[in-house]
């Protein structure tokens, strides 16, 4: 059977596409499944140092659709977890190097070799993300609970509906805290205006941080809340869509409740 | 209306009756001259005939004696039957009325040049009406609705919405959910809504150059009306 093609994208830059994708592709690997993942960003690739694949890159996504390599060659294979696999954008080119026929043509092919294949869509609403959803079944809406990222996914999302593709919602780098203080949108607010089904909830971490600085994927780190939750996601997204989605609560706030309760008391 | 340039005697048939104009301005005698002229041409069909003669005047009393006098006149020469003078048309209907349609029937005189559709109007798209657009559905920040008429929002507006394009000032705009990031109506452009919190259906309107939005439940512009018309 032909695996599917699932395409990560956001509209807004910087609210964790990137990070997203490579922590769901080792969250699927790592459940078995044999995954690529495609980095759509052509001319700013960063997708590899995420991964922590950087040195070992030889060819990239635009050599597989000029012909100067096969696919094979240019698929890195992730040594810490098996089934995991990179297709590198090119640094040197611009997004017009590929059209969305060329993607519609490699997606074909690794359909055949891969179980799932994971987009990392670039930011804005250009050639590179008309690109990724060319030849995407599925589309995976990452927003913050920003006003801006709200404005942009739902530009996105009507985008994704014309191309027949029925969006999924992350709502990442949720602060509970100030959800909790009237500071923040709550993931109720972003669902709201949105108006698409929600496959998960990521709570701001700082972990995050440093796990794409040392290239270390997200979810081999223990007690990563947000590593927790992709692996969450990742299941919903393969086979068990009825996973219930966690809401990240402020547990702080819960023990200094109870704590106070008791010092009350005494 | 000046008599002077009118011929002195006009004859046509009316009804039954022959209906005599005559000008009053002019001199018994002279007018009895001019009357020969048709009256020798219709010969027999004279005879007996009901003569109507107008003299085209309210004032009362020269009137009637005109016309006694012209009426015994005929009456000897050409034996003419029964002679009155014009009987003032009745007014069946009332002018201060307002003028009222009847409804039931307004599909056979109306056709609907509204736009209605349903969904979610999302960011970056925009739907344009020729005449009024009815959404049932939720308008999203960043998206835009152009209409000619009025815009009615059966859900929350939160975008862009210009009604009365282009220079309607009648046009309203109303949402269940009133909380836009700008409105205009026909030329006036209202933008930065104060928090209206208020969760009932809102609409807003041109009132004395200004665009006003005010609780549509309580402040009903239609209610007024004393008959339901198109708009």
């Amino acid at each position: 059977m032909d695996g599917k093609v699932v395409v990560v994208t956001s509209g807004k830059g910087g609210v964790g596409k990137t990070t997203i994708s490579a922590s769901l592709g080792a969250a699927l690997a790592l459940q078995g499944k044999r995954v690529a993942v495609v980095d759509m960003d052509i001319g700013l690739r960063n997708l590899d140092v995420v991964m922590g694949l950087e040195n070992r890159i030889v060819f990239n996504i635009v050599d597989i659709i000029k012909g100067r390599c096969k696919i094979k060659q240019a698929a890195i294979r992730d040594r810490r977890i098996d089934n995991l696999y990179l297709i590198p954008a090119s640094q040197s080119d611009d997004k017009n190097a590929i059209k969305p026929e060329n993607m519609v043509w490699l997606t074909n092919r690794l359909r055949k070799e891969f179980d799932v294949t994971l987009l990392d869509c670039p930011a804005g609403i250009e050639q590179g993300f008309k690109n990724s959803i060319a030849a995407a079944d599925e589309a995976i809406v990452v927003c913050t609970p920003e006003v801006s990222a709200v404005r942009d996914a739902d530009r996105i999302i009507g985008l994704l509906y014309a191309q027949s593709i029925t969006p999924k919602l992350i709502v990442n780098r949720i602060v509970p805290e100030m959800v909790k203080n009237g500071d923040m949108l709550s993931h109720e607010d972003v669902v709201e205006v949105l108006a698409i089904d929600l496959i998960g909830l990521i709570e701001m971490d700082d972990r995050v941080v440093v796990s794409t600085n040392t290239g270390t994927p997200l979810i081999l780190q223990e007690e990563s809340k947000a590593g927790m939750a992709l692996q969450r996601i990742a299941l919903r997204l393969d086979g068990h869509p009825d996973l219930p989605i966690e809401n990240p609560m402020d547990k702080k706030s819960f023990w200094k409740k109870l704590g106070s309760r008791f010092s009350r008391k005494n | 209306m000046n008599h002077n340039d009118d011929p002195p005697v006009k004859i046509k048939g009316v009804g039954d009756s022959l209906w005599v104009a005559v000008n009053p301005n002019l001199p018994v005698e002279q007018l009895k001259k001019e009357l020969i002229k048709p009256f020798e041409r219709l010969k027999h069909l004279a005879i007996n005939a009901r003569i109507i003669i107008d003299t085209g005047k309210d004032d009362q009393e020269n009137n009637d004696r005109l016309i006694e006098e012209l009426g015994n006149y005929l009456k000897a020469e050409f034996q003419v039957g029964h002679v009155s003078k014009p009987t003032p048309p009745k007014r069946s209907v009332n002018k201060n009325r307002i003028r009222q349609q009847d409804m039931g029937n307004a599909w056979h005189h109306y056709r609907n040049d509204g736009l209605l559709i349903a969904g979610r109007v999302r960011s970056g798209q925009k739907i344009q009406a020729k005449k009024h657009l009815i959404i049932l559905g939720d308008l999203n920040p960043g998206a835009e609705v152009i209409a000619g008429g009025d815009i009615i929002i059966l859900g929350c507006l939160q975008g862009k919405a210009s009604a009365g394009q282009p220079d309607n000032e009648n046009a309203i705009i109303m949402a269940l959910e009133f909380k836009p990031t700008q409105i205009q109506i026909g030329g006036f452009v209202a933008a930065g809504m104060a928090d209206s919190s208020a969760d009932r259906p809102e609409f807003a309107s041109v009132e004395e150059n200004a665009i006003i939005v005010d609780d549509y439940i309580k402040g009903n512009p239609f209610r007024r009306l004393a008959w339901p018309e198109v708009r």
